[in-house]
């Protein structure tokens, strides 16, 4: 029996559906079985991310509606050999599911799959709804703004409702240059208000724009500073434990050089 | 035999849904249908005849047609000709660069991790010894494969 993970966060635009493209690569890199499920119907973006948007010929409404049949609407990974998409309709909205249909779906998947993730939409109606039904735990995404803190302490208090196991909480696009000036949110700071369990930070890397366009997971790039924070998370998830990165050290030379001497 | 919804512009889309005309009987009827407008992603048009669009299809629009499909535009989203299993079909575009184009049961899509060679002329896609082939377009050549359907001929041949 898999596990089935829901990425959420309230707010759009803090980087669900990276997180969602990177951790299930992260995860089938490391051996796993993942499924990937875009629950973002109508405005579907997970297949773009992956760079498996011109496979599409069956979506999750035509497997819960009984047009095809799941393995035809999930589509294989061009890298990696076990991990796979069920991707959303583009053409029509979220009221088109209902949550036991999402709930009926999940179960069927988790047979197969370790790790089912299911990339959730902004918002707090019904496409979240449907996409925590299914799910048993969940990773909120949040960056170090005020906005999005908000919306991050507003959706944990909804799954902790919902009656889902305790939340872990994803910080993304942190610029350890500016915590240290004091310019933006630390960990310290956003743990303290949301007061759940951190699993990873993820830092601002440029390298983050240029996959996502290209539609290949920053993951699998050796030396993308995101990517290793996404390894990383990845293999939380798996049991392991990692050692968190050390985000408050500077990386300038002379500060490695004080590490390297064990004086950092 | 035309529907109703696609009277004014020929748009035939609400709200991105659209509504097949009613029909009398199974197969690609004869009827072309305009599309005056941009398709965007998400929208999704449906006819049971040739579809022409004046204008471009984005990525994530649709055009599911049983007959031809003509795009005076750019073709960048995913494209359907002979829909009803009518191989004869023929999808064209003054610049035909498609997330995926299919005519009857067969599929193709761009190679990956090959810059797509951008010829900037017309092309015509058709289906040739059971493979999707993609060529130049020239002018007069249409003739071979626009005037009838596989429907139209099966028709003549029940009498």
């Amino acid at each position: 029996m898999g596990e089935v993970i829901v990425i959420t966060s309230g707010k759009g635009g803090v980087g669900k559906t990276t997180t969602t493209a990177n951790l299930g690569t992260g995860l089938a890199s490391l051996g796993k079985k993942v499924v990937l499920v875009d629950t973002d119907i109508g405005l579907r973006n997970l297949d773009v991310v992956m760079g498996l948007e011109n496979r599409i010929v069956y979506d999750l409404l035509d497997v819960v509606e009984g047009r095809c049949r799941l393995k035809q609407a999930l589509i294989k990974d061009k890298r990696l050999e076990n991990l796979y998409l069920l991707p959303a309709n583009q053409t029509r909205d979220k009221t088109a599911v209902s949550r036991q249909q999402m709930v009926d779906l999940m179960a069927q998947l988790r047979e197969e799959y370790e790790f089912v993730l299911i990339d959730c939409p902004a918002g707090i109606e019904m496409g979240f709804k449907n996409a925590i039904a299914g799910a048993e735990k969940a990773l909120v995404v949040t960056t170090p703004e005020v906005a999005a803190v908000r919306d991050a302490d507003r959706i944990i208090g909804l799954l902790e409702a919902a009656e889902m196991e305790a939340p872990r909480l994803i910080i993304n696009r942190l610029r350890p240059d500016m915590v240290r000036k004091g310019d933006m949110m630390d960990i310290e700071d956003m743990l303290e208000i949301l007061a759940i369990d951190l699993i990873g930070v993820v830092p601002e890397d440029e390298y983050i724009v240029i996959s996502t366009n290209r539609g290949e997971p920053a993951v699998l790039d050796k030396h993308s500073r995101a990517g290793q924070a996404y390894r990383n998370i990845a293999r939380r998830l798996t049991g392991e434990e990692v050692p968190f990165l050390n985000w408050d050290a500077g990386n300038g030379i002379m500060a490695r050089l004080r590490r390297l001497i064990g004086l950092g | 035999m035309l529907s109703s919804t696609g009277s004014d512009t020929g748009a035939g889309t609400r709200q991105g849904i659209t509504f097949p005309a009613a029909r009398e009987k199974p197969g690609a009827d004869n009827h072309t249908f305009l599309v005056c407008r941009t398709v965007r992603s998400g929208q999704r048009f449906e006819y049971p005849g040739n579809v022409v669009v004046m204008g471009d299809v984005h990525p994530g629009g649709e055009i599911v047609a049983s007959g031809h499909v003509i795009v005076m535009g750019t073709l960048r989203g995913v494209v359907h000709a002979g829909a009803e299993g009518d191989e004869k079909a023929v999808v064209m575009a003054f610049r035909l660069q498609p997330t995926q184009l299919r005519i009857a049961g067969y599929i193709t899509r761009a190679p990956d991790n090959e810059a797509q060679d951008i010829t900037g002329e017309p092309e015509i896609a058709r289906v040739q010894d059971e493979a999707v082939v993609i060529e130049k377009y020239q002018p007069g050549g249409e003739k071979r494969w626009l005037n009838r359907t596989m429907f139209e001929e099966e028709e003549e041949q029940n009498g």
